[in-house]
């Protein structure tokens, strides 16, 4: 009885830590103040919180509460557009953090077409990851 | 802010009294100095060819009374050099002093940044486009591999077929109706992220991008304001 309580704390408390680094790396990210400045709904940023912390939970709920559903493959194509554009958010967002499109622009004299530049990381990534899915994931 | 007026005041009442009074009588009296205040803004930043003449109004907004106006637009500032090379820093006390210069009781005031910086445009330069292919080419590779390498260190093909698994109830190895949307959303997200086709037509809000050159660009000037004006740094010899 003890023991599992101590192993219950532990759980708390790794859980803890967990849930305050993720709350911290997409604060650090912007991902959440940049979608409501696109969708002019600062106001609703509130409601936006508790769709990250459901989201975290809901995910924790399914990959450990073992049940299947049978959809219909079908299903799984809105679900896996809104991942890819999340997870797009964040690699533009540590693209933008790390601050090296500004510096390259500068470099190399093409200040007047970063966009181009920045289109060369998301067709790559978009390529890397279609070649990914596609190729290497099936060798 | 670097206010003129103070400092004038010392040297022209050096020798009728404390300056503390002078000044305190001057602000609330006469008001026969207020005719001659000059109020000058330098710009953050100019652009010009080489070799120019640069007047007073290239290098601030000016505000001064009617009959000194149309001079100290034209009162020449800095005659740009060839080994000037392409940053001038012109600070607001060289302004101040060639100012004084034509017009000894000007009361002068600053407003705003104390320098200018001046960039020299040489031949405007052309990125050589081979240059900006490999660059491109660089990106393009980088951001395709190293999603690869995203992908594989965070298993993510396990996780989704284990989601496939879950939702469909099916077993898939490659689930590619997930995982070519998941790919294509990856571009999608980016562009959201950083649009600014979309966004400007909303808002005149800047893109995240944008406001990253703006604070590189200020970081560049910041430096340039301190180490490329002679005046800013001293250091004082003993011998």
């Amino acid at each position: 009885m003890i023991k599992e309580a101590i192993a219950a704390f532990v759980g708390l408390a790794g859980g803890l830590s967990v849930g305050g680094g993720f709350v911290a790396f997409l604060s650090v990210l912007g991902i959440v103040p940049r979608l409501t400045q696109l969708t002019k709904t600062v106001n609703k940023i509130s409601y936006y919180e508790w769709a990250i912390v459901l989201g975290a939970l809901f995910g924790c709920l399914i990959s450990l509460w073992k049940v299947t559903y049978s959809f219909f493959p079908a299903f799984l194509i809105p679900i896996g557009l809104m991942y890819g554009i999340f997870i797009g958010m964040l690699a533009a967002a540590l693209t933008e953090v790390t601050n090296v499109l500004p510096i390259l622009a500068k470099r190399i004299g093409v200040d007047d077409q970063i966009v181009w530049l920045l289109m060369a990381i998301v067709i790559g990534k978009v390529a890397g990851s279609l070649f990914h899915w596609m190729y290497f994931a099936r060798l | 802010m670097f206010r003129m007026t103070d400092s004038y005041w010392i040297e022209k009442n050096n020798q009728n009294g404390p300056y503390y009074e002078q000044k305190q009588t001057d602000r609330s009296g006469s008001g026969k100095t207020m005719e001659k205040t000059i109020y000058i803004r330098m710009r953050n930043k100019l652009q010009c060819p080489e070799l120019q003449k640069l007047l007073l109004k290239d290098l601030a907004q000016i505000i001064a009374p009617e009959p000194y106006l149309n001079t100290l637009q034209n009162l020449p500032i800095y005659q740009i050099r060839k080994e000037d090379k392409n940053f001038i820093i012109i600070d607001v006390i060289k302004v101040i002093d060639q100012v004084l210069k034509v017009f000894p009781q000007a009361d002068v005031q600053t407003i705003g940044p104390a320098q200018t910086i001046v960039e020299v445009i040489y031949k405007k330069k052309k990125a050589s486009p081979l240059l900006f292919i490999s660059v491109w080419l660089l990106l393009f590779i980088g951001a395709a591999f190293t999603i690869m390498n995203f992908h594989e260190d965070v298993s993510m093909g396990k996780v989704h077929r284990e989601l496939y698994r879950i939702i469909t109830g099916k077993e898939d190895q490659n689930p590619l109706i997930f995982q070519i949307p998941y790919s294509l959303g990856l571009g999608v997200g980016m562009i959201l992220f950083f649009n600014h086709v979309f966004q400007k037509r909303i808002n005149e809000e800047p893109s995240p991008l944008e406001v990253e050159m703006f604070n590189y660009q200020q970081d560049l000037d910041q430096y340039m304001i301190v180490h490329e004006n002679k005046e800013s740094m001293k250091e004082l010899k003993d011998d």
